[in-house]
């Protein structure tokens, strides 16, 4: 059951300027692919002061920005919205193609 | 015309894309040293066809008219497997994209491509972009001319063309040399139909002002018969007419197709005639030899003509149903007798449309090599083609190709959807597009059922931009968002086919992402119910309208 639904909690998110894989700035201010390491805001201030410093450390990144999550029982956390849940989780189509898809 | 306008392929691009390669790595490197900010480095990223998508960078490679060596495809696999993840997608604007390059990386992976000759400029930006052409050029059985001849013209005068540079917005050029359009020349900024006047002469119809996207239009036609040694000029005045009132001022306004709206075809003609009056003998006008000379690289193979029937082929029609379907949808006339066109399905029931494994580029090009005088095709249905494949040569060609996965005979089926690559990968998607078109392909899966329904062409799109072309679809899709869930609209009735090219009707409210396919099942059904003999699924729903299915889907969904 998430805890919240209405778009408090915020982490921020750029692609990475090397490689353009999605990343999350973590507590000590690293940029991570793993969003369960990434620096949670549980508040409207907090997430402002999380801008800021993930524009404070976006050399190497391309255009922090926040995205807003729901924090499950356990602590995990998932994009609200459709197209962040994707940055965050990858293609969804590979279980759909089945067998079809022979990338040999 | 003068040589300065005209470059030679070889020493001219070369240079120039040598060039253009190493500019690039420059300011990679200064990107990445952090002395070029994110907004100095995009346009620049853009200009080399590299785009910044959700999970990557995007490389898009221009395949000009579509027409690639074998060589170049096993290069693109080399390329694909050594700086992406071993695979890439061949888009409706016969380009290829690999969706995860490393910036770090992109210069080798341009500088790799420029080896074969290929490259990635003008595949984003205001600039005139590859121009498309007919699959089939230079084999089609009724074809009149070979349209890449003027594909490879327009693309050595318009290749960094200073004037047309900055263009109120991007431009599109198709082409066809034959009668039944393949090439959908009138959805694009300017489409030009080859065609032969009742004195035998062959010149162009020009057509102005077609285009999809958030405001879909069907070309009008600015000139009925154009000399052919005209082309360049009559273009060039139509760019500068764009070039001097198209609207800066709203990027949804900018497009052709506005201003020929806005003014209508009469006054556009008028402008484009006066301004080509004052041009139309200067050193635009073609002469015979340079015309000549660019039709000597499309010379075709010599192909003699060959038995049509052969007693293996017909065995096997016998024996294997699949073989024999696929001798109906994928393999079309060519014009020397004894051969034919085949088209290698890139829509394996299930899969993503248009992906292709660096490992099946290779095996294109193996049998390209050894059944199509070396030489491939890309559609922009997101196929590949063998465009000169004997006929005693064809059981060996499904079989290899069953081997890659690419032999489904579906060839404008139900299951031939063209896709977007939607939210999956897109930036500006609203919704996906790559499951829709999976789920309805393993519906459809039967092909005995999918040449029971027949010729029936599904598009879906991911937003409003329609590179999936949804608004000429026969069933369109367009994905959309509302409050966070992704919903689709259907549309019902367009056409890209000569002389029938008309845009789709929105059925009703979008439905939601798991009712699509019994949607298009209530389609189908309808359609199956209703149809004459020899009606396909467009022809029925022009007959009886939309009721009916409208009825039958929301009823079902
Ligand atoms: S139609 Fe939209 S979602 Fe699909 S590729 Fe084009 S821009 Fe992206």
């Amino acid at each position: 059951m998430a805890k919240n639904l209405s778009g408090e909690l915020h982490v921020a998110s750029a692609n990475r300027l090397g490689d353009g894989l999605v990343v999350f700035l973590d507590d000590a201010g690293q940029w991570t692919t793993r969003l369960d390491r990434a620096a949670l805001a549980r508040d409207e201030r907090a997430a402002e002061i999380l801008l800021q410093r993930a524009q404070a450390e976006a050399f190497g990144v391309v255009d922090p920005f926040l995205v807003a999550v729901t924090e499950s029982e356990d602590g995990t956390l998932e994009p609200l919205s459709l197209r962040e849940k994707i940055r965050a989780s990858g293609l969804t189509f590979a279980a759909i193609a089945g067998e079809a898809v022979r990338y040999a | 015309m003068p040589d300065t306008h005209f470059y030679r392929y070889d020493d001219y691009d070369r240079a120039l894309v040598a060039e253009r390669v190493e500019q690039f790595r420059d300011q990679v490197q200064r990107r990445l040293a952090g002395e070029l900010t994110e907004e100095q480095f995009k346009p620049l990223r853009l200009t080399n066809g590299l785009y910044l998508q959700l999970h990557a960078y995007m490389l898009r490679i221009a395949i000009p008219y579509g027409t690639l060596s074998t060589r170049q495809l096993r290069h693109l696999a080399a390329i694909a497997r050594k700086y992406d993840r071993g695979y890439g997608h061949f888009t409706t604007r016969q380009n290829l994209q690999l969706n995860w390059i490393k910036l770090e990386q992109a210069p080798d992976a341009i500088a790799m491509l420029a080896e074969v000759d290929m490259h990635a400029i003008q595949t984003s930006g205001n600039v005139i972009r590859n121009v498309t052409a007919d699959h089939f050029a230079g084999a089609a059985a009724d074809e009149i001319e070979d349209p890449r001849v003027w594909c490879e013209i327009i693309r050595q005068w318009s290749t960094l063309h200073p004037e047309f540079s900055f263009l109120p917005r991007k431009f599109k050029i198709a082409i066809t040399g034959s009668p039944n359009d393949r090439a959908a020349v009138r959805v694009h900024d300017i489409g030009l139909r080859l065609w032969a006047n009742e004195a035998g002469e062959v010149g162009f119809e020009v057509i102005v002002g077609g285009g999809l996207g958030r405001t879909p239009m069907i070309g009008k036609t600015l000139r009925e018969f154009l000399p052919k040694d005209e082309l360049l000029a009559y273009l060039e005045a139509t760019l500068r007419v764009y070039n001097r009132y198209g609207r800066r001022d709203n990027i949804y306004k900018a497009r052709i197709k506005i201003l020929v709206h806005e003014i209508g075809v009469e006054k556009m003609r008028a402008e484009v005639e006066a301004e080509y009056a004052a041009t139309k003998d200067g050193a635009l006008k073609l002469a015979p030899e340079t015309i000549e000379a660019i039709a000597r690289q499309f010379a075709p193979p010599p192909l003699r003509p060959k038995r049509t029937k052969v007693p293996e082929v017909e065995a096997l029609k016998l024996e294997n149903r699949a073989f024999a379907l696929w001798l109906k949808s994928n393999v079309a006339p060519h014009r020397v007798p004894g051969h034919a066109i085949v088209t290698a399905s890139l829509k394996p029931a299930g899969a993503p449309p248009g992906d292709a494994s660096a490992a099946q580029m290779e095996g294109v090009a193996d049998i390209a090599d050894a059944f199509s005088q070396g030489e491939v095709r890309v559609s922009h249905e997101q196929n590949l083609v063998f465009p000169h494949v004997a006929v005693e040569s064809l059981p060996e060609v499904y079989r290899a190709l069953e081997r890659l996965g690419f032999a489904e005979a579906n060839i404008g089926k139900i299951t031939d959807i063209i896709a977007c690559p939607g939210l999956d990968y897109c930036a500006l998607a609203n919704a996906r597009s790559i499951p829709v078109a999976q789920r309805i392909s393993n519906h459809f899966a039967e092909l005995s059922r999918q040449h029971d329904i027949g010729d029936l062409k599904i598009k879906i799109s991911g937003c409003i931009n329609a590179c999936g072309h949804h608004h000429v679809g026969h069933i369109g899709i367009l994905g959309v968002d509302k409050n966070g869930v992704e919903l689709y609209q259907l549309s019902l009735g367009g056409d890209v086919d000569f002389g029938r090219t008309a845009l789709g009707t929105i059925l009703g409210p979008a439905v939601e992402a798991d009712k699509v396919v019994e949607a298009v099942d209530a389609l189908v059904a309808t359609y199956l119910e209703a149809r004459q003999a020899g009606e396909r699924f467009v022809d029925t729903y022009r007959r009886i309208g939309a009721a009916p299915f409208k009825e039958r889907v929301y009823g079902a969904v």
